[in-house]
């Protein structure tokens, strides 16, 4: 059998007294669309920068594709070369246009020249829908389309894996729609994605496996049909009915 | 037209004109060598004093806190007659306004590099990008942008405070008049200073107007002024 893609192996993470992830474990295969739902505060964000170390993890151990990528010796940039991030405020190079946030890592991580990566980035804005964008600055694009820049950001470095961290909570409700829907393309492409996200329609639509963390451990793990029809935790049957409620409220 | 009816002291002035403009291009090339030695020693230090740590970061923020706290006066004494730094007035003048000015600078650079989202600094990492290539491709490049009211501020600071240079005999704008009324040529203390000051301001104007004109070029479309 084959190593899985990503493996979490009793994740610990503190901030002092603060325990924020306590024994988290899950495996994901090449291909998978996970998404993490769970409420505020219990510790989705902290697992998802676990992954790509922008937090060091206190206990356990990290594998992609069967190598242990927490080591003290591991080299943190090769690991995020594998690893995109997309984030919830965007963070997009504010000093950049679309074009040059694309290939800037292409540039200077990957070594590429500036005609290449061009090209390659041209390819990426195509990807997200705002090739006739490349020549604006973060400033003077909408929120939706900034984080469609994001995603074609994180999608040029090639990575074996994409990171989502609330990619649409940062959007104004009109503007939902086109992220989710170039997220929903890559997974029918095959990209593997870890989605932090409460957005129920792609949740129940693209994800492979619905993973329900609350206060630092997963309390439930299945396919979406099983947590949202029939969870078996009564953790997640709370959450899940109080977050229906939230959505219908809007 | 008639000829412009000049006083006497005025015509002086006028006569002596070209003294007055040497005197100009001295202080015009203490300012720029002072400046940029300010920019050379005080944008690492504000770097290291945002991104630093340890001795070198207590250093340097130690050196700033001494320079910042000592009057230029007594800093430019000090490098002449105290150290003898160098035999040239010119080299001395530059080393004590570079010095200083270094010391304000890097507070510039630091706000400016502090200022900039720590998000920017994350996603250059989350790319792959080692520390000092995301420091140096993304937040420095921000940083410097909004770095420029500060340092248009500075600028104008240092050219003036280049006639302090007149207490080591250095020929620059001020000396020049003061050697023009004191050399006993001429009662025209006034209009000899008054020339001086309009000099000095026609001077920081230029500057200003012109460091303007940079903030706009170099303003990111869509984005706040810097």
């Amino acid at each position: 059998m084959s190593d899985p893609l990503l493996e979490l192996d009793d994740v610990y993470k503190s901030y002092g007294e603060e325990q924020v992830l306590s024994g988290v474990s899950f495996e994901m295969d090449a291909g998978d669309v996970d998404v993490v739902i769970g409420p505020s505060g219990s510790g989705k964000s902290t697992m998802l920068r676990c992954v790509n170390r922008l937090t060091e993890i206190n206990g356990g151990a990290i594998y992609l594709n069967g190598e242990c990528v927490t080591d003290a010796d591991t080299d943190v940039n090769e690991l995020r070369k594998q690893v995109g991030m997309v984030f919830q405020d965007f963070n997009l190079f504010a000093h950049l246009t679309a074009l040059g946030n694309v290939t800037l890592g292409l540039r200077k991580v990957r070594g590429i020249d500036k005609a290449a990566a061009q090209e390659q980035g041209y390819e990426h804005l195509e990807q997200v829908g705002l090739l006739d964008q490349a020549d604006s600055y973060p400033a003077e694009l909408s929120g939706g389309q900034k984080q469609r820049v994001g995603i074609a950001r994180a999608l040029a470095m090639d990575p074996k894996l994409l990171l989502f961290d609330e990619p649409t909570s940062a959007l104004d409700p009109e503007l939902v729609g086109e992220v989710v829907e170039v997220m929903r393309d890559l997974a029918a492409e095959g990209i593997t994605m870890l989605v932090v996200s409460h957005e129920m329609g792609f949740a129940r639509s693209a994800a492979s496996d619905i993973i329900f963390l609350d206060d630092g451990e997963i309390v439930e793990h299945g396919p979406p049909e099983q947590l949202f029809e029939n969870p078996q935790a009564a953790r997640t049957g709370e959450f899940l009915s109080r977050l229906e409620t939230t959505h219908e409220g809007e | 037209m008639p000829p412009l009816p000049l006083q006497s002291d005025w015509a002086f002035v006028v006569g002596n004109l070209d003294l007055l403009l040497v005197g100009t291009g001295v202080t015009v090339a203490l300012t720029a060598a002072s400046i940029l030695l300010g920019f050379l020693l005080g944008f690492p230090a504000g770097a290291v004093e945002v991104y630093g740590r340890g001795p070198l970061k207590r250093a340097v923020e130690t050196a700033g806190v001494v320079l910042r706290g000592t009057p230029l006066l007594v800093i430019i004494i000090l490098l002449f007659f105290g150290l003898s730094v160098s035999s040239s007035a010119f080299v001395t003048a530059t080393i004590a306004l570079g010095l200083r000015s270094a010391a304000y600078q890097s507070q510039i650079f630091r706000g400016a590099l502090q200022s900039v989202d720590e998000g920017q600094l994350e996603a250059a990492r989350a790319v792959g990008m080692g520390r000092l290539q995301a420091i140096r491709s993304v937040v420095v490049p921000q940083a410097l942008r909004r770095s420029v009211p500060g340092f248009q501020n500075e600028f104008t600071i240092v050219l003036k405070d280049t006639s302090i240079a007149i207490v080591i005999g250095l020929g620059e704008l001020l000396t020049v008049g003061q050697n023009l009324y004191q050399g006993g040529q001429s009662t025209a203390a006034l209009e000899i200073f008054l020339t001086v000051s309009l000099i000095y301001f026609v001077l920081t104007f230029v500057t200003n107007r012109s460091l303007d004109y940079v903030d706009d070029h170099f303003s990111i479309p869509g984005g706040e002024r810097a």
